[in-house]
């Protein structure tokens, strides 16, 4: 009898213990971004500004205790399955394993997730019903007028973070500026993937005019720049140019948007 | 004698609860994260990306003859593939050029080999539009042409390092590559610009089959 006693305890205790550890569904808050138009950065002669319709976007970067819970649900996303070809060999490497990102690494846990590729973040999106956003629809948003920064402007601040060194530990989200649309940390943290990073930015698509030879020396691109003084926005192109689908960077994360229904 | 067997009786009890409880707590659904089923297991040797191949993509797309397929049904034979959209008039009739260059010289050969056109133009490249465009380029039964999912055809994009972009009037930029994929799908041969000497395609081509 003391046994079937004890069982029962037991199995009491291990029910309560299970039924805490159960992941708690919550959803990541979203937010509205209005209706714009978004003038390509790069413009040729064809390229006009582009309508971009309103959209909801995350209000902060996915988190590495977010990307751990699809990282669990979904196996070929653990470190040690991962197929080369959607992420390089530095998938995840802050991580302490595949299914833990360590006791040591706590600060992190409500930092962005970083080291992690454009088809990781496409999937982890999927996975929620969202999506990555478009060059121009993340251009939009992080656009949006900071709320609370020093700076005189924002390109001020942007270029002011460009010149800091990456910190040692990666501040949790929402520890930079909200901007008008209610997003946290557009500029400031990290890097975000886009959905069509690889896009092109000096056409080859001429027709014959001085464009062909534009595309032959470096920086060709940066005379055709919607505003040169945006060094900042230059920057982030370029960055994004030189991104491959599987790479994972120790400051590149990523955030999802959804069509409005 | 006696407690030493409820202790161990205990243990006993404990270590098949644990064992409950674990596989009770590991998660059996397999769910698909990327665009479908991805191999369980990583085949690649670290750091390269020989053995990978594109035919893991579960995307399906639809020929000029309006069939369902995968690009797996390439497999078996090389694949030249290059990226176009109908509607663009300079660098994409030349892109399929090159490729059609390509096809001349393979000569007799060419029967081994798959030709393979893939649009941007999720749009306005339907079947029927990349039927006209095949038969207008004289493109025979070895070529295929692809209509897919804005999501299908930027992910193969990424995948075969391919820059594009859509205008405001629905017509693209982009960079021009022409790639081969050995028989097993695996990026073999990358060369990028137009009118490019077909001589290292072609060996390439050889060395696959």
């Amino acid at each position: 009898m003391r046994y079937f006693i004890s069982f029962f305890l037991i199995i009491a205790v291990f029910g309560t213990v299970n039924a805490q550890k159960k992941p708690v569904v919550f959803e990541k808050k979203m937010v509205l971004v209005t209706a714009g138009k978004y003038k390509p950065f790069f413009s040729t002669k064809s390229n006009k500004p582009v309508a971009v319709a309103a959209f909801k976007m995350d209000e902060t970067a996915v988190t590495n205790q977010e990307f751990l819970e699809f990282v669990k649900a979904n196996p070929q996303w653990r470190r040690s399955k991962v197929n080369r070809l959607f992420a390089d060999t530095n998938y995840l490497r802050h991580w302490k394993s595949d299914l833990s990102i360590g006791e040591s690494n706590k600060k992190i846990y409500n930092s962005p997730v970083v080291n992690v590729s454009w088809f990781a973040a496409e999937a982890y999106c999927k996975w929620k019903n969202k999506r990555l956003a478009t060059v121009a629809e993340w251009e939009l948003a992080a656009r949006g007028v900071p709320k609370n920064i020093k700076q005189k402007s924002l390109t001020d601040y942007i270029l002011n973070w460009y010149t800091q060194p990456n910190l040692p530990v990666l501040p949790n989200v929402k520890s930079t500026y909200q901007n008008e649309f209610g997003l946290y940390d557009m500029n400031g943290l990290i890097w975000e993937w886009t959905f069509n990073f690889n896009s092109f930015i000096a056409s080859t698509d001429s027709r014959g005019n001085d464009e062909d030879e534009l595309k032959n020396f470096c920086a060709a691109g940066a005379l055709n720049v919607s505003d040169k003084s945006d060094y900042a926005t230059y920057l982030r192109f370029s960055y994004r140019a030189s991104l491959k689908g599987n790479y994972c960077i120790p400051n590149l994360g990523f955030r999802c948007a959804k069509d409005l229904k | 004698m006696c407690k030493r067997s409820k202790i161990n009786k205990m243990k006993f009890l404990l270590f098949s609860l644990l064992t409950v409880l674990l596989f009770g707590c590991s998660n059996p659904e397999n769910k698909s994260a990327f665009t479908g089923e991805l191999p369980k297991q990583n085949v690649a040797p670290v750091g390269t990306i020989s053995s990978e191949s594109l035919y893991q993509l579960t995307d399906t797309f639809q020929t000029q003859d309006n069939k369902e397929i995968t690009l797996s049904s390439f497999e078996g034979k090389p694949t030249v593939v290059g990226m176009i959209f109908t509607h663009c008039t300079y660098a994409c009739p030349r892109l399929t050029a090159d490729i059609k260059n390509i096809e001349g010289k393979l000569k007799d050969e060419n029967a081994k080999v798959n030709f393979l056109l893939v649009s941007f133009d999720s749009e306005r490249d339907r079947p029927e539009q990349l039927k006209k465009f095949a038969n207008g380029a004289g493109l025979d039964e070895n070529w295929t042409l692809l209509h897919g999912s804005e999501k299908a055809v930027r992910t193969l994009s990424v995948l075969l390092n391919v820059q594009f972009e859509k205008d405001a009037e629905g017509n693209f930029s982009h960079s021009n590559v022409i790639s081969v994929l050995d028989k097993n799908g695996v990026l073999a041969f990358q060369k990028e610009g137009l009118e490019a000497d077909p001589a290292e395609i072609l060996a390439a081509i050889k060395k696959l089959q």
